[in-house]
């Protein structure tokens, strides 16, 4: 797992109402250029450059230069910091416990 | 926000019937060939005895070699087994930071098989990480939360 931004950066990025709204926005399309996402933020697009900033310095939202346009999509492993060693073993032990099951199975039929 | 001012210990706690004896499933958790089927790591060096040091070889990250260190902390045969999974180095946040945890395994016969309940204990919390995890539908629910918890 990639770890550049600390939780408190990635806390500071997503506190904003507006900055979580572009980030949702652009996490539930593929990929989203500026002007779309003006157009249904209801904020000046300066204001959304401004969050994108914002949002690609936590890690949270990568860019892709396109001739003159930039599309912006979500890098979910950005979230990393929030995903602790907890998220990770309570994934874990539910997939052994999967595991345990299909196992004993085979030794206990 | 002081998310990292306060802190808590949390636990993942796992409990679940198998249609098996508990002398069946005891053998599943502390003997290290099976182990190593089902946790899809081989402990290495493990013995089930209280004081026994033992391994597990995980993925490395940053400063930390990915080796988790365990001590068995308790045996009681076929009803509890405790050990301790420590592991992380201070240089990494998220997966890799430093872990001093507990696992315990407690069997009970139940009717129809054995009822396994599996608690991974003394995972220490920045106080409002706690809602960024029981989540039901992934990361872009979890991010809808954070207005609530970070009282935006």
């Amino acid at each position: 797992m990639i770890q550049t931004a600390s939780i408190d950066d990635v806390m500071r990025a997503l506190a904003d109402p507006t900055r979580r709204a572009v980030f949702e926005r652009i996490a539930r399309s593929k990929e989203v250029n500026v002007g779309e996402l003006t157009r249904r933020s209801g904020v000046t697009q300066g204001a959304i450059s401004q969050h994108l900033r914002t949002l690609k310095r936590a890690g949270l939202v990568a860019e892709r230069p396109e001739g003159r346009n930039v599309f912006y999509s979500a890098k979910p492993e950005g979230l990393g910091p929030l995903f602790d060693w907890m998220s990770h073993y309570d994934a874990f032990w539910r997939e052994r416990f999967a595991n345990l099951r299909t196992l004993l199975k085979e030794i206990d039929p | 926000m002081n998310v990292t001012v306060q802190t808590r210990t949390e636990e993942i706690v796992i409990d679940e019937l198998f249609p098996h004896a508990p002398e069946t499933i005891w053998k599943t958790l502390t003997s290290s060939e099976l182990m190593g089927k089902w946790v899809r790591m081989a402990p290495s060096g493990f013995e089930p005895v209280v004081g026994n040091h033992f391994t597990y070889q995980t993925t490395p990250a940053g400063g930390w070699d990915g080796v988790i260190h365990c001590e068995v902390l308790e045996v009681i045969p076929n009803q509890l087994f405790r050990y301790s999974w420590r592991g992380g180095h201070e240089s990494n946040v998220g997966y890799g930071a430093p872990l001093d945890t507990i696992v315990t395994f407690t069997l009970a016969r139940a009717e129809g098989g054995t009822r396994l309940r599996m608690v991974h204990s003394g995972f220490v919390l920045p106080r409002n990480e706690t809602a960024y995890r029981n989540m039901s539908g992934g990361w872009t629910n979890a991010v809808e939360r954070i207005g609530a918890i970070s009282g935006s």
